[in-house]
């Protein structure tokens, strides 16, 4: 405990609390030793052996064990050293009751006697009250009788404004049935009356025909079988089913959108000016109208293959300027794989300064023609779909797709994607 | 002042929960009744000679035509057999309906069970959900102008159940001797034009047992008219010898004696079965072996499950029917409220597998989009003395206190105010 307050550097505590404190000293204190006579070495005898003789304490040295009184044994602990207080049955009034019954309970005579604790808790909902003048002025409705609406008012008063339990006790046998809207509407009324009475400027009104509506539609909701339910459940399952198939459709012609843009804008610029113009392009966002080209320009950075820069300091080998950068998938390096075979290219050529640029130029116009090409099957397939939508709509016709829309894609296979990048506009095949 | 860090004022009241079965009596602030004493009272004609002859001859001629009575009262003198000593119940329909020999019953607890008086101690009452207003009224003038109490309380018993497990707002299915019954609570007030009940309860069961035990010709004879008992092989018929009666207990007497040894039946051997009941699963079950009072055993198997069925089978009277049918009842926005807390109580939901039943049947009709708990209590004692403990608490809790209705306003207002005191 010292050691925690000296960490906390707390101040000692004035009293230590030891055995003798808690437990009470079964011992009058022990009287300090009388003084003794401080024993003279004799001459001629030897330190040690007086020190056996006479020790510190000026007593002999045990010769066997002298403490069996206590031991081990548990002292008893005296708790309670002050007197109990005590608890008295003694009467009490509650100022929540009107009467001023008296009730006996438990307490100590020795607490200080305060209002009942409990009284404080007795809240009241504040209920509009009217005057007899105010009702024949204001608050006179046809069907609400004056009994009737002072009997609803009572039974607001003894249910707190629960217009259920309201609906609930309300006197059928003399006044009509009412339900809990009608209570609720008549009440509300009164209310907005007296409060426009007392000069009140927000007046608030009560829609009846909106929660009979409500009403009506949860009930409607509860009332709903387990078929309706699971037919429900599958509907919503469709409708999902549906909307994903729209989104992949319109993720697949941004898609064709990205890349036929890329496409255009790699005939227009050279390949090195572009990559860095849309870096800055990009770091200017606060200009929306750009919003549709630096789209664009995104797009030409994502297809192919981009290349870190090494700018690295210290010394690297070249050959690690021609490694797929990480984000290349599996997918894509084999297509590269492939078609670096097909041409008869080493797959790892020597990494002179030229080739390691043509190299990787090579290889991302490959991932780009992959790209290209992919894009063009799916549009191949989209509109073939088109067709026989087309033709299931209006059976009988064909719908003739013209020629220029027809790919040419055994054509482009057979010349090997020469073409593409002739498109494309990069540099020929580096001769290695 | 104790428990007040519980918001708990402990004030020396009682509370009474009488039911069909039995009458609940005891402290509130305690866990159990002290007491729970059968709601049957034995008269006999009082055939003990009179000591004092003086007190008859003040009385005058009154007494001396009409017979004198006596009153048998709680479970060791009601099951003694005793010449032409007729068991009278004085309930009805969940009322209380001979008042006098209620005023016995009530007598018996303060003298015997309380053994305090009457004007010292608060005294907070159940009722049932639909007790008539002449009732609450004739209950009130009792309970002042008879026993003096300081202060008086009428609480339905719904509400006390609900409230012994934790909830204001509930719907309490309660399954007691004579009916089931569901009743909607909404903050502590029961919405009496919710409540649906049926007759079908322990009592109905026990009779359909006793029919059953019968028609299979087993003796039914209870065990305070038996003398002695032989152990025999299961199925075989029992060796006994009947006590020597000098004369031929009532009718009453044996019904009621009866009914207790078809309920021993009923407690241990008939269970629900969690489906409607089919012979085949129902087979499937291990028997249970039960011993009668005469020292037949017999093993019951499929008849166990075939007995409780009669608890469920009615497509109108089934509790998980009336459950639905009362929170259909009320209005759309509380019902998910009530469905996600419907409240389990009464003896007769202690019948084995009654609440896996109920809360399968319940949730078939339960609206989709609901969410639906049981409660339950786990406890026997806390199932059949639901309302008694909810009366317990309530009556000891700090904030009641202001809602008593005191000797003082009923000598001022008088008994009709019940009605407004205690909705």
């Amino acid at each position: 405990m010292a050691d925690v307050r000296d960490i906390m550097e707390l101040e000692h505590p004035s009293q230590e609390v030891t055995r003798e404190s808690i437990i009470g000293s079964d011992k009058q204190k022990k009287r300090p030793p009388p003084p003794t006579k401080t024993q003279k070495r004799p001459e001629g005898m030897h330190r040690e052996v007086f020190a056996l003789l006479y020790n510190d304490s000026k007593d002999v040295s045990p010769l066997f064990p002298s403490d069996t009184g206590h031991g081990y044994k548990q002292t008893k602990i005296k708790l309670g050293m002050r007197k109990p207080r005590k608890w008295k049955w003694m009467q009490f009034t509650n100022p929540a009751r009107t009467d001023g019954t008296i009730f006996y309970h438990w307490r100590r005579p020795s607490d200080e006697p305060k209002e009942y604790p409990f009284a404080k808790f007795n809240k009241k909902v504040d209920v509009v009250t009217y005057t007899d003048a105010e009702y024949q002025q204001h608050l006179r409705v046809d069907g609400w009788s004056k009994e009737e609406t002072d009997h609803m008012i009572e039974l607001a008063q003894r249910f707190d404004l629960r217009f259920i339990l309201m609906a609930d006790r309300y006197d059928t046998e003399k006044f009509p049935k009412r339900s809990v809207e009608d209570i609720k509407d008549r009440y509300y009324k009164i209310c907005g009356v007296m409060s426009k009475l007392k000069g009140e400027k927000k007046i608030y009104t009560y829609d009846v025909d909106h929660e009979k509506r409500r009403k009506e539609q949860l009930k409607k909701l509860y009332d709903r079988t387990q078929e309706q339910i699971e037919e429900e459940q599958f509907l919503m399952l469709e409708l999902k089913k549906i909307e994903a198939r729209k989104k992949e459709r319109e993720r697949k012609t941004q898609d064709l959108q990205k890349l036929i843009s890329q496409a255009d804008n790699q005939t227009e610029t050279p390949k090195k000016a572009d990559k860095k113009i849309p870096k800055k392009k990009l770091a200017n966002p606060s200009r929306p109208s750009r919003v549709d080209t630096t789209h664009i320009f995104q797009v030409v950075e994502t297809a192919g293959i981009k290349f870190p820069d090494y700018k690295n300091s210290g010394v690297s080998l070249r050959s690690q300027r021609m490694k797929l950068p990480a984000n290349v998938g599996q997918k894509k390096s084999k297509g590269i794989e492939q078609l670096l075979q097909e041409m008869g290219l080493e797959l790892n050529p020597i990494p002179t300064e030229e080739i390691c640029q043509h190299f990787n130029e090579l290889r991302s116009d490959m991932v780009l023609l992959m790209e290209i090409k992919s894009a063009l099957s799916t549009c191949e397939y989209e509109l073939q779909s088109l067709r026989h939508q087309y033709e299931a709509v209006n059976p009988g016709r064909t719908l003739t797709i013209p020629p220029q829309l027809l790919s040419n894609l055994e054509l482009d296979n057979k010349v090997g994607g020469g073409e593409i990048i002739d498109v494309v506009g990069s540099p020929s095949t580096p001769t290695s | 002042m104790s428990g007040m860090l519980y918001g708990g004022d402990e004030i020396g009241a009682l509370v009474f929960d009488p039911g069909h079965h039995s009458l609940r009596v005891g402290y509130a602030q305690e866990d159990t009744p002290k007491a729970e004493i059968p709601a049957v009272v034995g008269v006999a004609p009082d055939d003990t000679p009179k000591i004092e002859p003086e007190v008859k001859a003040e009385d005058g001629n009154v007494s001396s035509t009409a017979p004198a009575w006596k009153y048998y009262i709680d479970t060791t003198f009601l099951h003694t057999p005793r010449p032409s000593m007729e068991l009278h119940s004085y309930m009805k329909d969940g009322m209380i309906e001979n008042w006098d020999l209620f005023e016995k019953m009530v007598d018996y607890s303060y003298d015997k069970i309380i053994q305090s008086e009457s004007q010292y101690h608060p005294i907070l009452f159940s009722e049932c959900p639909w007790n008539l207003r002449q009732k609450r009224e004739k209950l009130t003038e009792i309970m002042f102008e008879k026993y003096k109490v300081p202060a008086f309380f009428l609480v339905k018993n719904a509400a006390l159940a609900a409230f012994a497990n934790g909830r204001a707002t509930a719907l309490v299915i309660d399954s007691g001797a004579t009916h089931t019954s569901a009743v909607p609570v909404l903050d502590g007030y029961v919405i009496t034009n919710a409540v649906v009940k049926s007759p079908l309860g322990g009592d109905y069961l026990i009779l359909k047992a006793r029919e059953m035990l019968e028609h299979i010709g087993i003796d039914l004879t209870p065990a305070a008219l038996i003398a002695s008992k032989e152990v025999v092989r299961d199925k075989d018929k029992p060796k006994y010898t009947k006590k020597k009666l000098p004369f031929q207990p009532t009718n009453s007497w044996m019904a009621y004696m009866i009914k207790r040894t078809v309920q021993d039946f009923q407690q241990s051997v008939i269970q629900v079965s969690e489906s409607p009941f089919d012979e085949r699963i129902a087979a499937g079950f291990p028997t249970v072996q039960h011993e009668f009072p005469t020292g037949y055993r017999q093993d019951f198997g499929p008849e166990r499950f075939k007995l409780a069925e009669v608890l469920f089978d009615h497509a109108m009277l089934g509790a998980g029917h009336i459950a639905a049918t009362s929170a259909g009842m009320c209005d759309v926005d509380i019902r998910p409220a009530l469905y996600s807390s419907v409240v389990l109580t009464g003896g007769n939901s202690l019948v084995q597998g009654f609440s896996d039943r109920l809360s399968r049947d319940l949730s078939s009709r339960t609206p989709g989009s609901l969410r639906l708990k049981m409660i339950a209590a786990n406890g026997t004692v806390e199932r059949r003395f639901g309302a008694w403990v909810g009366g317990s608490i309530l009556a000891s809790i700090g904030t009641f206190q202001q809602m008593w209705m005191s000797m003082q306003e009923y000598q001022e207002a008088g008994k009709a105010q019940i009605d407004r005191k205690c909705p």
